[in-house]
């Protein structure tokens, strides 16, 4: 383990209490990089005002205020972890005391970003199952070794087995006898998923950023610019054998923005996913991922409501999926789901499958199909694109051919991707697929459904249909947990059978 | 649990056939005056808010002065007056074995199933207006996060109570 010591026990004379790391300063120090960009518009008024002279001791006091701040808070931030319970006191002015029962826990996570890992130390965080992310305790940052401990603590003690005291001076890792590798990603299975992971969105950014500096560079050369590269071009005396050979432009053009696209899509396969494990424990999977921020995050396995398959249009056809895990606890503050395949054939997702319990329908499944009235939301829109299109052209605005010209194409798109809605009950589960660009197949156990909307309305009733919607904790922006327009004796009984389910234990 | 709707109700548009068709039962039917003193309301203010806008504005610029003024207050008299008793009527209820069955709207018609075992917790709550009626509503909180609360208003005090109290009583025998 990290031979950095732990967090330092407080001077109060009791032994027990804690302080986060002393090198958690140095993290703040770094932290005040993006928050002094809220101290600019201050130093633009001092320089508008006249008031130069002023600039710098006023950066010097706005350092000096935030550095005593991030010192007397490490200074007032204490914590204690007993023999069943971790208690947490923090604030400086306002006093906070919190204790949190190990039995309430259900997972402990340990992130480190690039900075923490150079000073060997990380975040704990503390899942609690409490509703909103602000409810959820964590110790930012302490020693690696000494949150390892504490995970295992915790951990041992969830499994009833005889919680090892944690010692403050003496990080102890438990040998994980009983963890097992599900899935792993090797550098080549993370080029070929980098590969599948093609996105122009980095482009769109550096395009945005090129506007934005336009005026600022100080050469004329805009490279999106194509106006730019024929300037080149006469420069060179090239512009009489370009013109003869246009296409040699577009084709440089398209092999750029295929390279930009690449590079792009590996590159940040790499940073999110570098060695990414994920392993079976006596009561959760494990996930360890990241190449700069490495983070460390369990998912218990009874807290496990849904799983969410998803691919693409392109990588379906070369059998590549991608499963996240719906769980009580959310991932981090952005996701609510978890990942815990990024990249993988069918054959490495079902043993992770297993272990959850949900079972994927096999090829031979025969799936029921939404009405296509579903459709009709879009090609509402795609009227309105039209009417505004024409109106816009009435008007005497070129910009309404845009709407004629999208409108066709979104109903089209529509009406085909509508074909792509459809469920099937197997026994103790739903599947529901959707999308035709992103294909995603939501497993949902009946035993996670805790209510059940039927819906119908002017529309779909004349047509003897309804929408079931269901209720399940934890929700995701993927996943979905609504079966658009069925027939109405098929919704009634589907809602019947899965209320008759009994709940996941 | 098998609520099988009789294949058509004689008049789809008379008050009760919905929920009779469905199986429901009405809620207490004084919540019309609860939704109409709301709507009152809301609707009171808009319309003299019409009234200024029309004195001041159009009157100003000479357009067809009191238009909007007549037409504002008729649409909200005739609001008050039809809709509430429209709305209460397509508002249903049924606490059967083991579940909480509410359903409301008919443009859009939502019928929500909850056992009482997925209850996380229950309120019942008492509005002003409410109370003047004699009325309260009942909250049933599930761990879902679509759904998460599933309300049904329009029930006398006692019953909301009595409602609780069944619910309740599932979720302590429940808990294991």
């Amino acid at each position: 383990m990290s031979d950095v010591a732990a967090a330092i026990p407080a001077a109060e004379g009791e032994p027990n209490w804690q302080r986060l790391h002393p090198a958690t300063l140095a993290l703040a120090v770094v932290k005040l990089g993006p928050r002094s960009l809220q101290f600019l518009p201050a130093v633009a008024a001092l320089g508008f005002t006249g008031n130069w002279l002023w600039i710098v001791p006023a950066i010097g006091a706005f350092l000096l205020i935030s550095l005593a701040a991030a010192w007397f808070q490490w200074l007032r931030f204490r914590f204690l972890v007993g023999d069943d319970e971790v208690v947490i006191e923090s604030g400086v002015f306002s006093r906070q005391h919190r204790t949190i029962p190990f039995d309430r826990i259900q997972d402990v996570s340990i992130e480190q970003g690039l900075v923490s890992r150079a000073l060997g130390i990380a975040k704990v965080g503390f899942e609690t199952g409490a509703g909103g992310k602000e409810n959820d305790a964590s110790l930012d940052a302490i020693a690696l070794g000494s949150a390892q401990a504490l995970r295992t603590t915790i951990r041992a003690h969830r499994s009833g087995e005889v919680a090892v005291p944690v010692a403050a001076d003496a990080p102890e890792v438990a040998p994980a006898h009983e963890d097992r590798l599900l899935f792993a990603m090797t550098p080549r299975q993370l080029l070929i998923a980098g590969l599948f992971n093609f996105s122009l969105a980095a482009l769109a950014v550096v395009g945005a950023g090129m506007q934005f500096f336009d005026g600022l560079l100080p050469f004329d050369f805009n490279v999106f610019n194509p106006m730019d590269w024929i300037d080149i071009d006469e420069d060179y005396g090239l512009d009489q054998w370009l013109l003869a050979h246009r296409w040699i432009a577009g084709v440089g053009a398209a092999l750029s923005l295929l390279l930009i696209g690449f590079a792009s899509g590996i590159a940040t396969m790499f940073f999110a996913n570098w060695d990414f494990r994920l392993t079976r424990e006596p009561r959760a999977l494990r996930r360890t991922r990241g190449l700069t921020t490495r983070t460390d995050v369990a998912v218990p396995v009874k807290r496990v409501q849904a799983a969410i398959l998803v691919t693409g249009w392109f990588r379906q056809r070369f059998g590549w999926h991608e499963l996240r895990l719906q769980s009580l606890a959310s991932d981090g503050e952005k996701e609510r789901d978890h990942q815990v395949v990024p990249f993988a054939k069918l054959g490495a997702i079902d043993p992770v499958l297993n272990e959850v319990a949900i079972r994927r329908p096999d090829a031979g499944q025969s799936w029921q199909h939404s009405h296509r009235i579903v459709a009709l939301g879009p090609i509402i829109g795609a009227v309105c694109a039209t009417i505004g299109g024409g109106v816009a052209l009435y008007l005497g605005n070129d910009v309404g051919w845009l709407g004629l010209v999208a409108a066709p194409l979104i109903a089209l798109i529509a009406f085909w991707a509508a074909r792509f809605h459809r469920w099937a009950d197997l026994g103790e589960q739903v599947a529901i697929r959707r999308g035709a660009w992103k294909p995603k197949m939501t497993l949902l156990p009946h035993a996670s459904v805790q209510s059940v909307d039927l819906k119908s309305d002017f529309i779909l009733r004349p047509l003897g249909l309804a929408t079931l919607v269901f209720g399940v904790p934890g929700g995701s922006s993927l996943a979905t947990h609504e079966i658009p327009a069925i027939p109405l004796a098929a919704a009634l009984d589907l809602r019947t059978r899965i209320l008759a389910a009994r709940a996941r234990s | 649990m098998t609520d099988t709707p009789a294949a058509h109700p004689t008049d789809p548009f008379a008050p009760d056939a919905l929920n009779a068709a469905e199986g429901l039962d009405p809620v207490a039917p004084a919540y019309a005056q609860v939704l109409r003193v709301a709507t009152a309301l809301n609707l009171i203010p808009l319309a003299i808010g019409a009234s200024v806008f029309d004195a001041l504005l159009i009157r100003h610029i000479e357009g067809p002065y009191g238009l909007i003024t007549a037409a504002a207050w008729l649409i909200a008299v005739l609001v008050i007056v039809t809709f509430p008793s429209r709305r209460v009527s397509r508002w249903g209820y049924k606490i059967g074995e083991g579940q909480l069955r509410v359903a409301r709207g008919w443009l859009f018609r939502t019928d929500t199933i909850v056992p009482f075992v997925r209850v996380q917790h229950i309120d019942v709550g008492q509005g002003p207006i409410e109370r003047w009626f004699g009325l309260s509503h009942l909250i049933v909180h599930t761990s879902g996060t679509h759904n998460s609360t599933v309300t049904l208003p329009g029930l006398h005090a006692d019953l909301a109570a009595a409602m609780r109290e069944t619910i309740r009583r599932h979720i302590q025998t429940d808990f294991a």
